[in-house]
C-alpha cells in the first residue's frame, strides 16, 4: 500500500497514521490526556465485564470526542472466543470494525495464525471490517488479504516488549506485497522505531506500552506523534540507499594541500 | 445471573431497565443473554426470563 496523503482503511480516511492503544496508563486521566497529545483519530479498546463493585469510570468519558474506537479481541484464546467478542461489541453499538487478536500464547503473547485466519474469514463473511494482528508471515498477510481483511498488523517485536523493530526484514516484504494498509502493531519502544517503520513503507503504527509506560506518558505521544510525521515524511522522499564512504564536500581547492 | 451474580427481576424487566438497575446504562454497555448478543436497538423490547444468563461488558482501557 502507502502513497497518498491519508491513511484509508475500508474507504474511511484518517489524516494521523499513529494509531494508540489505551491500556496500561496511571489514570484515565493521563489516558485521555496523552490520547490527545498523540493526534491519534482510532483508539482500541479492549471489552471486559462490568464489575458491579469497581465504579472508576467510563473510559469514553475521558477520549477526545471525534475519536474512533476500534474494539480489540484482546483475550481471546480461540477464533470462537474472538467471535464471541466482536459480536458482542457490535451488537451493543461499538463500532463493526475489529482489530482481531487471538492469542493462546500467555508467555510471548504471540498471535495463533491458524485461529485468526479461521476467525477473520467468518467476521468478513458477517460485515465486519477486521484489522488482524498478526505475526510477520508474508504468506498468512496474502492469506488474510485474500479473504477480505482491511488491514494487515504485523508485530514488530512481543506486545509490551519495546524492543523495537525485530521483524523489520519480514515486515519489508509485507509491506513491498500488500494491497491493504499495513500497520505495525506491537514491540515499538521509542519513537525512533515508529520512524523506522514508516520509513520502510508501513502505512500506520499502533503504539500503547512505549507511550503509557514513558516517564512522561503526554510528552511521549507527542514523541511518537512527530516521529511518525518524520517516518512517513522520509518514506514518501525517497531514503538513499546505503553505500560506501563518499565525501559530501569538494575534494578539490582544499586548502591544507595548497 | 448477571456476570455470575443472582440479580432478582422485577415484574417484565427489559434489558433496558436492567442496565438502569445495575447503574450501567450508557453508549457502550454490551449486552449477551444466554449466549447470544443483544442489539442495542432491542433493549427495551427483551424481556428476562427467570434462569437467564445474562452477562454485561463494556470497553476498558486496552491496547
Amino acid at each position: 500500500m502507502s502513497g497518498g496523503e491519508f491513511l484509508e482503511i475500508a474507504g474511511r480516511r484518517f489524516a494521523s497514521r499513529l494509531i494508540v492503544g489505551t491500556g496500561k496508563y496511571e489514570s484515565l486521566a493521563v489516558m485521555g490526556a496523552a490520547v490527545a497529545a498523540s493526534g491519534a483519530e482510532l483508539v482500541t479498546v479492549a471489552v471486559r465485564l462490568v464489575d458491579f463493585d469497581d465504579r472508576s469510570g467510563d473510559l469514553t468519558a475521558f477520549l477526545p470526542d471525534d475519536l474512533m474506537l476500534l474494539p480489540n479481541t484482546a483475550g481471546a484464546k480461540t477464533a470462537a472466543d474472538a467471535l464471541r467478542v466482536a459480536r458482542l461489541a457490535r451488537a451493543g453499538g461499538l463500532p463493526d470494525w475489529i482489530k482481531l487478536e487471538v492469542i493462546p500464547d500467555a508467555r510471548n503473547l504471540l498471535p495463533d495464525p491458524v485461529g485468526t485466519l479461521e476467525a477473520a474469514e467468518m467476521l468478513v463473511a458477517e460485515g465486519f471490517t477486521v484489522l488482524p494482528y498478526m505475526f510477520p508471515d508474508p504468506l498468512l498477510a496474502r492469506r488474510l488479504e485474500d479473504i477480505g481483511c482491511a488491514t494487515l498488523m504485523p508485530l514488530a517485536a512481543p506486545i509490551g516488549s519495546g524492543r523495537g523493530l525485530k521483524l523489520r526484514e519480514s515486515i519489508a516484504i509485507i509491506v513491498e506485497e500488500a494491497g491493504v494498509p499495513v500497520i505495525v502493531d506491537a514491540g515499538l519502544g521509542a519513537p525512533s522505531d515508529a520512524a523506522a517503520a514508516m520509513e520502510l513503507g508501513a502505512d500506520a503504527v499502533l503504539v500503547n506500552t512505549a507511550i503509557a509506560r514513558a516517564g512522561d506518558p503526554v510528552a511521549m505521544a507527542d514523541g511518537f506523534r512527530l516521529a511518525v510525521e518524520a517516518g512517513r515524511r522520509g518514506y514518501l522522499a525517497g531514503v538513499m540507499e546505503p553505500q560506501v564512504a563518499e565525501p559530501s564536500s569538494p575534494l578539490t581547492g582544499v586548502v591544507g594541500a595548497a | 445471573m448477571v456476570n455470575g451474580r443472582t440479580h432478582p427481576l422485577e415484574e417484565r424487566e427489559t434489558v433496558e431497565r436492567l442496565l438502569e438497575r445495575l447503574g450501567s446504562e450508557g453508549p457502550y454497555a454490551l449486552v449477551e443473554r444466554n449466549g447470544e448478543p443483544v442489539n442495542r436497538s432491542d433493549y427495551p423490547s427483551v424481556v428476562l426470563k427467570p434462569g437467564d444468563t445474562v452477562l454485561v461488558a463494556r470497553p476498558v482501557a486496552g491496547g
